[in-house]
C-alpha cells in the first residue's frame, strides 16, 4: 500500500477503495452491459444467473490450483462426485430437519465428496508424483461412472420403478428462491468475492501464488509445496462440488445421469477466458451462460438441436483464445 | 465360444478408438496435446456418413471423414502453434465446437441409410479359435487399426522422420539445429492426429454402426487422450488400451447374457483405474516418459 | 484507467457474441412471427420429443400421431421442439412454449416428468399431457400410456413361428416393468406356438446409443438367436443390423419395415393419432380436470392405439393367420397375455393359474418370465 498525498480530505479514502477494487470495475462494465441487453434478445436475465451459478463455481475450482499452478481439468468429476455427495446425505435429511439445516448438510455432501475427490489428485501427485492433469482428466471418467452406478443402483429411486433416476429431494431440501432466482446465485457470486480476497489478500494466498509462480524458488525459500497443492485442490474440488449440490437442490431437484454434463469443461474455459482472475471469471460466465441460455430456443425456433449453441460458444472461445495470444507461438 | 465372442467384440467396440489413439499418440510425442480429438471424430463421422449417403460411396466418406477430423485438427495447431494458445483450453473449445458443428449439421441424416464397408472375412485364419474371428473377420479399416500401431511404432523408431517427431518432442532445438521447424513439424503431427481420429469417426459409422445421431462417439476422443496415457505414449499399448475399453463393454454383454450380474459401469471404469495404477505404482519412471515437449502442459510445478 | 487487453477482448466478443445471438435469435422471431401471419390459429399447443423424430422409433411414434393431430385441428398452432433433454432444460422449453403462448403441454418422455411437475405448478392455467408419467398428482396434469405388451405377445407368436434356431433375442435400455413386461409378453406369446423357443436380453443401459445397440445385436446374434426384438428410443440401428446379418426383426414403437425388406417379421406400434386429438380436445376445453386424461389414462389392446405392424414378406400365411386369430381375441377382451400359471426364471409361480392380472398390478412387474436367458442387473 503506498502512501498517497492527501488531496481533498474526503475524497482521499474513496479513491484509494477504487483504487483498490479496480480490478472489479471492467468486469462489472462487462456483466452490465451484458445482463442489460440480452432481454432483447429474448434471453431471460433470472435464467441466465440460474446457469452462471455452477460455472461460477467449476471456474473457481480451476482458477485457486491454477493460481497455485496447478492444471485441475478435473471439474466434470468433482462436480458429478459432489452432486452425487449430495444426494447421499440427503438421505439423512428426515422429516422433521428444518430447511436451512438440509441445505447445509446436503451442501457439505456436496463439498466434501467434491473436495476429496480433488483430494485424491493432490495425494497422488504428493505422494507418487502423479500429475494432477492427467489425473484429474482420467477421474473424470470414473466420476461419471461412479455416478451412473448410483442412479441405477444403491442411489436408485424406490417410486420411479427401475428407472435409472435419484430419488427426488424433499421440497424442504430445495433451495429457496427470491424472485426467479435461486440463492444458489447469491452463494455463488459470494465465494467468488471470498476467492479474490484468498488469493490476494491472504499469507496463505501469497504462499500459494509464490507457489505458482517459481515453484522451485519456492521451494528453496521453504514454502510448504506440498500442502499449498493438497489446499489448492481441495479447495477447487471443494467449490466444484458445492455446484453439484447446488445443482441438485437446485434446478434438477434429483441426482441423474447426465447432470451438469459440460459445466466443468465450460469452467475451465471460463477460468482461462478470465486468466484466472475471479472478477473476470464472473464476466466471462455470465457472457458464457448468456450463450448457453440463448441456445434453448434453437430448438423451437429454428429446429436446431440445443448442442448447436456450443457452435457459438466455442468460436467466441476461440476467438479470445487465438486473438490473445502471444504471437511468438510459444505454448504456455 | 465365450473369450472367442468377448475378443471379437473388444475389436469390434474398440477399433475406432485405436485409431483416435494412434493419432493422439502422434500429436502428443511432437509435443501437442489435443483434447479436440473428440470433435475431430465426430467432424470425421459426420463427414463420412453423409458423404457415404450423398454419394452411395463408402471410400468417398472415409475420405471425407479423414479430411474433416484433419481440418479441424489443424484449427488446434494453428492456434496453439501460431497463436500460443493453452492447449488444454483450446482443445476442449474445439471439440465443443465439433460437437455443435455436427448436431446442427447432422440433423437430415439422422435417419438416412447407406451402404456401408462390409465385413471381410479372411478364410482359415478367421476359423482360429479364441483369435481367428476377432482378427480376421472384420471391415477393412479395422484391420487397418489392427496394424497401424505396428507401423507407427516402426515409423517412430526406424525412419527419419520419425526421428525427426520424436525429437520435437523432446529437444526441440536438436530439430532446429538440424533445420527442421519444430513448429511445422507439431503442425504436421497434430493435423495427423486429427485425420487419424477423423478416420475412426468414420470407421464408427461406417462399418460399425451404419448410422449417424447426434453425439455418435460419446466421448470416446477424451478416452483415446486417456488411453494415450494408459499407453505410456506408445502406440501398440495405446492400442492396448482401446481393446481394454472395448472388452469393458463386451464382457458386460457376454456375461450378463449368460445370466452373470456384473454392473456394466464397473466395467467400464478399468481401463481408467488400470491407467491410475500403473501411474502411481511406476510414476517416477512415468513422468521421465512423459515426452518433454508437454511436461509444460502438465503444469510446472514439482511432482 | 487502463482498460487491459483481456478487457478489451472480453469486451469485443462480447459484443460478437451478442450480434451473433441477435441474428439467430432475430431469424427466430421471424419465422414465429410469419407463422403467425398465416392465418388466424384458434389455440396453441407445445410437443416435447427427447430425441429426434426420424428414430423410427419412440420419438418418430409420437410424431406421427402428432401430425394426425395436425391434420384433425387444423387451426390449432403446434410448437414442437425436438432433442429436449431430461433435465431443468426440458422446464425452460416448456416455459418458453407457454410464453409462446401455447395452453396445452404435451411431453412425451418419461424423464420430462418432474420438470413437468414444477411447471405445471407454476402455470394452473396451462393443461399438461404427460405420455408414461407414473400419477397425476395435479390437476392440471394427466399422464397416458398403452398397454403395449399385449401387441408385444402377438409379435411374439410370429417370432416363435418363425425362428429355426429357437432362439431370440431383445436388446434393452433398463429393467423398468414397461420392458419386463415386452420380454415377458414376447417369450410368452412365442413359448405359446414354440414350447422350445428361448429369448436371451441384453442390458446396455442407454435408449439411444447406436454403438452400444450395434454389440448388443451382434453379441445376441453371435450366440445364434435369429429374430431380434428390442426396447430402445431409435430402432434402426439393431434392425439394421439383424438385417445385415439375415436374421428377422421384431421391431418396436414404429414401422421400420423397410429397412429390413427380408427379414422383417412384425412389431409393436402406437398409433397416438386418435388419442392424442381427443385428450388435446379436453385439454382445450374448460373440462380437462373432469376428463379422464386429467388422470392416469391407460389403454390396451382393446383400443386401437395399440397395434401391430405390418407383416413383411417372409412371414408365412400360417404365421399371419395364427397371430391375426389371436389379436381377435385379445382385442375382444377374451384373451390376455399375462394369464397364469407364470413361472418366472427361477420356477417360482409369480401368477396362479386361471388369474390374469389388470393393468395396474402389472405395471409393478420385477421379474423374467421363465425362458427367459439373462439377468436383470441390480446396477
Amino acid at each position: 500500500m503506498t502512501a498517497t498525498t492527501p488531496a481533498a480530505p474526503s475524497a482521499a479514502p474513496l479513491v484509494q477503495l477504487a483504487k483498490k477494487h479496480a480490478g472489479w470495475f471492467g468486469p462489472l462494465v462487462c456483466v452490465v452491459v451484458i445482463l442489460s441487453v440480452i432481454p432483447f434478445l429474448g434471453i431471460s436475465v433470472p435464467d441466465v444467473l440460474i446457469r452462471s451459478c455452477p460455472l461460477l463455481l467449476t471456474a473457481l475450482a480451476v482458477a485457486i490450483p491454477a493460481r497455485t499452478g496447478l492444471v485441475n481439468v478435473g471439474g466434470e468429476g468433482q462436480f458429478v462426485l459432489g452432486a452425487c455427495g449430495a444426494a447421499v446425505f440427503a438421505t439423512a435429511v428426515s422429516e422433521s430437519t428444518p430447511s436451512p439445516v438440509a441445505i447445509v448438510v446436503i451442501a457439505i455432501g456436496g463439498i466434501v465428496f467434491g473436495g476429496l475427490w480433488a483430494g485424491l489428485s493432490a495425494l497422488l501427485k504428493v505422494v507418487a508424483g502423479v500429475n494432477e492433469t492427467i489425473s484429474t482428466l482420467l477421474l473424470n471418467y470414473v466420476a461419471t461412472l461412479i455416478v451412473a452406478y448410483a442412479v441405477t443402483g444403491p442411489l436408485k429411486d424406490p417410486e420411479a420403478a427401475n428407472f435409472p433416476i435419484g430419488s427426488p429431494l424433499p421440497d424442504r431440501a430445495r433451495l429457496p428462491m427470491i424472485g426467479d432466482v435461486h440463492i444458489g446465485v447469491i452463494v455463488a457470486l459470494l465465494l467468488t468475492f471470498a476467492v479474490a480476497w484468498l488469493l490476494n489478500s491472504t499469507r496463505w494466498g501469497f504462499k500459494a501464488r509464490a507457489a505458482g509462480g517459481n515453484p522451485i524458488a519456492a521451494l528453496r525459500g521453504g514454502l510448504p509445496v506440498a500442502a499449498l497443492i493438497v489446499g489448492a485442490l481441495l479447495l477447487g474440488g471443494a467449490l466444484a462440488g458445492l455446484a453439484g449440490a447446488l445443482e441438485v437442490m437446485g434446478p434438477d431437484g434429483r441426482l441423474r445421469q447426465g447432470l451438469g454434463v459440460g459445466f466443468g469443461f465450460l469452467g475451465f474455459l471460463a477460468s482461462w477466458l478470465a486468466m484466472h482472475r475471479p472478477g473476470w471469471i464472473v464476466a466471462a460466465v455470465v457472457l458464457i451462460a448468456s450463450i448457453s441460455v440463448g441456445g434453448d430456443s434453437l430448438q423451437i425456433d429454428l429446429g436446431l438441436p440445443a448442442t448447436s449453441v456450443y457452435v457459438v460458444t466455442a468460436t467466441v472461445l476461440l476467438v479470445v483464445l487465438g486473438w490473445r495470444g502471444t504471437r511468438s507461438g510459444e505454448h504456455h | 465360444m465365450f473369450i472367442e465372442d468377448v475378443f471379437a467384440g473388444a475389436v469390434r467396440y474398440g477399433s475406432s478408438v485405436i485409431f483416435a489413439t494412434q493419432g493422439e499418440v502422434i500429436s502428443e510425442r511432437a509435443g501437442v496435446i489435443n483434447l479436440g480429438v473428440e470433435g475431430s471424430m465426430l467432424c470425421g463421422a459426420l463427414a463420412a456418413f453423409a458423404t457415404a449417403s450423398a454419394t452411395g460411396n463408402a471410400v468417398l466418406g472415409i475420405i471425407a471423414g479423414t479430411a474433416a477430423g484433419a481440418l479441424l485438427a489443424s484449427l488446434h495447431a494453428f492456434l496453439v502453434l501460431w497463436r500460443g494458445a493453452n492447449q488444454l483450453a483450446s482443445g476442449l473449445a474445439i471439440s465443443f465446437l465439433g460437437l455443435g458443428l455436427t448436431a446442427a449439421l447432422g440433423v437430415n441424416f439422422v435417419s438416412k441409410q447407406i451402404t456401408g464397408l462390409g465385413a471381410i472375412e479372411i478364410p482359415v485364419l478367421s476359423d482360429i479359435p479364441i483369435i481367428g474371428k476377432g482378427l480376421f473377420a472384420q471391415d477393412a479399416l479395422t484391420y487397418l487399426a489392427l496394424v497401424l500401431p505396428f507401423i507407427l511404432v516402426f515409423v517412430l523408431s526406424r525412419t527419419k522422420w520419425g526421428l525427426i517427431l520424436r525429437a520435437t518432442g523432446e529437444r526441440p532445438e536438436v530439430v532446429r539445429a538440424y533445420g527442421y521447424d519444430p513448429r511445422r513439424v507439431r503442425a504436421v503431427a497434430v493435423t495427423i492426429g486429427g485425420a487419424l481420429a477423423g478416420l475412426g469417426g468414420s470407421q464408427l459409422v461406417l462399418a460399425y454402426t451404419l448410422n449417424w445421431v447426434e453425439n455418435v462417439t460419446l466421448g470416446r476422443g477424451f478416452v483415446a487422450v486417456a488411453l494415450v496415457i494408459f499407453g505410456a505414449w506408445k502406440p501398440v499399448q495405446a492400442a492396448l488400451g482401446g481393446l481394454v475399453f472395448g472388452a469393458a463393454l463386451s464382457l458386460q454383454l457376454q456375461l450378463q447374457a449368460r445370466g452373470v450380474d456384473v454392473s456394466i459401469w464397473l466395467l467400464q471404469m478399468t481401463p481408467y483405474v488400470l491407467t491410475l495404477l500403473v501411474l502411481t505404482v511406476t510414476s517416477r519412471r512415468q513422468s521421465q516418459q512423459i515426452p518433454e515437449g508437454l511436461k509444460a502442459v502438465f503444469g510446472g510445478s514439482p511432482s | 484507467m487502463k482498460i487491459t487487453r483481456p478487457a478489451r477482448s472480453a469486451a469485443a466478443f462480447s459484443a460478437a457474441a451478442i450480434a451473433l445471438s441477435a441474428s439467430l435469435a432475430a431469424c427466430g422471431s421471424d419465422d414465429a412471427s410469419e407463422a403467425d401471419a398465416g392465418g388466424a390459429k384458434k389455440a396453441t399447443i407445445g410437443v416435447l420429443y427427447v430425441g429426434p423424430h426420424t428414430d423410427f422409433g419412440y420419438n418418430q411414434a409420437a410424431y406421427e400421431g402428432i401430425q394426425e393431430l395436425k391434420k384433425s385441428m387444423p387451426d390449432v398452432e403446434v410448437l414442437e421442439a425436438e432433442n429436449v433433454p431430461e433435465t431443468a432444460e426440458a422446464s425452460r422449453v416448456m416455459e418458453k412454449m407457454i410464453k409462446d403462448g401455447a395452453t396445452v403441454i404435451i411431453p412425451t418422455s418419461y424423464g420430462h416428468y418432474q420438470p413437468a411437475l414444477e411447471v405445471a405448478a407454476k402455470h394452473p392455467e396451462v393443461n399438461f399431457l404427460h405420455q408414461g408419467g407414473p400419477e397425476a398428482v395435479k390437476p392440471n396434469l394427466g399422464t397416458y400410456f398403452g398397454q403395449i405388451y399385449e401387441a408385444q405377445y402377438l409379435t411374439g407368436i410370429a417370432a416363435g413361428l418363425s425362428t429355426k434356431t429357437n432362439k431370440l433375442g431383445y436388446v434393452v435400455a433398463f429393467p423398468i416393468p414397461q420392458t419386463l413386461l415386452n420380454i415377458n409378453a414376447f417369450e410368452l406369446g412365442a413359448k405359446s406356438v414354440n414350447p422350445a423357443v428361448k429369448t436371451t436380453v441384453v442390458f446396455t443401459a442407454n435408449w439411444c446409443d447406436p454403438a452400444k445397440q450395434t454389440e448388443a445385436a451382434k453379441s445376441l446374434l453371435d450366440q445364434g438367436a435369429d429374430v431380434l426384438s428390442q426396447h430402445q428410443d431409435c430402432t434402426k440401428t439393431i434392425v439394421e443390423t439383424t438385417e445385415r446379418a439375415g436374421a428377422m426383426s421384431v421391431g418396436y414403437h414404429a414401422d421400420a419395415s423397410k429397412l429390413a425388406p427380408k427379414g422383417w417379421l412384425t412389431g409393436s406400434v402406437w398409433n397416438w393419432g386418435p388419442l392424442y386429438t381427443k385428450m388435446v380436445e379436453a385439454a382445450l376445453s374448460k373440462d380437462f380436470a373432469s376428463s379422464p386424461y386429467a388422470g392416469v389414462y391407460r389403454v390396451g389392446i382393446e383400443d386401437p392405439t395399440i397395434a401391430i405392424a405390418p407383416f413383411g414378406a417372409s412371414v408365412s400365411d400360417e404365421t399371419k393367420a395364427k397371430v391375426e386369430e389371436t389379436e381377435k381375441a385379445m382385442r375382444a377382451g377374451e384373451l390376455k397375455a399375462f394369464t397364469g400359471p407364470i413361472k418366472d426364471q427361477s420356477g417360482k409361480v409369480v401368477i396362479p393359474a386361471g388369474e390374469s392380472p389388470d393393468a395396474a398390478a402389472l405395471e409393478s412387474t420385477d421379474y423374467l418370465v421363465e425362458g427367459v436367458v439373462g439377468n436383470i442387473p441390480k446396477s
